[in-house]
């Protein structure tokens, strides 16, 4: 897919420039700046979220996204949780459950898993899409060292199993390199792309 | 892990409400004693016997059953109308603008005057009484509906645009659950107000139901028989809350629990 962008304004402040970028099935990108440099909202455009941009998106790849919440639905299991949003069988739901190491949660209601398990579900509800390019928005945040490392090796397994791509949101270059994507950085004022 | 059983909902309050109902009798009992009239405050026991005979002969069974009939079709058609414009106006800052002046004006208007307009526009049938109960119910399911919708998280909508849910699923999981505790809420306060305006409309141009009984019960100054029929269809309405409205909430509010 890819995307070439004009502007993206909230009111009369513009907060993205001109940058392109393209990515497609198998590789992998990290898109790093600090905070409210507008990392989100070009992951937002490049989702399809966010339409109220100046610029042209095509391409006809399935994607899927890991919001910076888990974002789950708390009045429904976690095998529904999975079923429900990416249009799938609850037997797959519960393959894909076993496959991020829930298996033995799949009646459990998300408030009452952990926040590294909550993560881990929207992760697998992500990968039952099936997606070509999987769109993630600083998933590892707020979650202890161990726990991260471990989302993270994760996250590198099951990209490889599905040879999905991948554009990661993020402040640390470090989850970066761990995903092996390479790294974008945005920066100035309206935003734009530069490479390393 | 087990969840642990819930104790039933109804027990805590059980022991409190059994003795504030015995003491209402009490008052109620004492103060017929106390007339030297019983036409005007008959006995407890004098109304219980006249709803015993009422039920024996059947009377009770098919009045109360076509009042809860007409409380029934009001309620569906006022919740579905007033959901689908409360969900509209919520979502809607155009329709919320366009459609606010009448729902104040609709929720202004006195029941009665509802009542009468719908007989002489529609005719003294059943369209009109149940068309006319519900006019009365949809301006307050709307309102309390809309507040919900106003609060519904964008985050979840994000979620279920990002994942292309179909509108029906969306309303299904994402919408409707969240709406959960407007929709009992509204449901609650709907079904006390609703059929109290049924009778309205039976006493006014109907003949049949609780309102008509008690509209020939009013000419005769029967008290014992009006509060029969009242005390009667109370129960009945309870037994809808506690046996039917309630186990609903509890089942919508189970994911709320933490394991155990």
């Amino acid at each position: 897919m890819r995307l070439d962008l004009e502007s993206r304004s909230f009111g009369p402040r513009q907060v993205l420039g001109r940058l392109a970028l393209s990515v497609a099935r198998g590789e992998r990108l990290a898109i790093l700046g600090p905070s409210g440099i507008g990392k989100s909202t070009l992951l937002r455009i490049l989702s399809g979220l966010d339409r109220d941009y100046r610029g042209r998106r095509e391409g006809q790849e399935t994607l899927a996204m890991v919001f910076q919440e888990p974002v789950l639905l708390p009045w429904r299991d976690a095998v529904a949780n999975i079923a429900i949003p990416a249009g799938c069988a609850a037997a797959q739901a519960r393959d894909w459950l076993a496959r991020v190491g829930l298996a033995g949660h799949e009646a459990k209601f998300p408030r009452q898993l952990s926040l590294g398990q909550q993560r881990r579900l929207a992760l697998a509800r992500a990968f039952a899409v099936a997606p070509d390019i999987l769109l993630m928005d600083e998933p590892f945040t707020s979650l202890d060292a161990e726990t991260g490392a471990r989302m993270l090796a994760l996250t590198d397994a099951l990209l490889s199993g599905s040879g999905a791509g991948l554009v990661l949101v993020t402040h640390d270059p470090a989850e970066a390199a761990a995903l092996g994507a390479r790294a974008l950085h945005l920066g100035g004022q309206p935003a734009r792309l530069q490479n390393d | 892990m087990t969840q642990a059983p819930k104790p039933p909902a109804l027990r805590p309050g059980l022991v409190p409400g059994v003795l504030s109902i015995l003491a209402m009798l009490l008052v109620w009992t004492l103060a017929s004693q106390l007339t030297d009239r019983p036409q005007t405050l008959p006995a407890p026991w004098h109304v219980a016997a006249r709803i015993a005979r009422l039920a024996q002969t059947g009377e009770l069974w098919f009045n109360a059953g076509m009042t809860l009939f007409r409380v029934a079709a009001s309620f569906a058609l006022a919740m579905a109308a007033g959901m689908a414009l409360g969900l509209w106006m919520g979502r809607s800052r155009a329709a919320d603008r366009w459609l606010n002046p009448a729902t104040i004006i609709l929720l202004n208007v006195p029941a009665l005057v509802v009542v009468v307009l719908c007989y002489i526009w529609i005719g003294l049938n059943e369209t009109g009484a149940i068309l006319a109960v519900a006019l009365n119910k949809i301006p307050v399911t709307t309102v309390m509906l809309r507040e919900g919708a106003r609060a519904l998280r964008p985050d979840l909508d994000d979620m279920a645009r990002a994942f292309r849910m179909r509108p029906a699923l969306r309303l299904r999981h994402v919408v409707l659950p969240q709406l959960a505790p407007h929709i009992a809420a509204a449901a609650r306060a709907g079904i006390s107000l609703i059929w109290k305006i049924v009778l309205v409309v039976e006493f006014l141009g109907r003949s049949n139901g609780v309102g008509f009984k008690i509209h020939l019960l009013f000419s005769s100054f029967d008290v014992e028989g009006v509060l029969a029929w009242a005390l009667a269809f109370v129960a009945v309405m309870l037994a809808i809350d506690l046996f039917l409205l309630r186990p609903w909430e509890r089942r919508a509010n189970r994911w709320r629990q933490d394991a155990a």
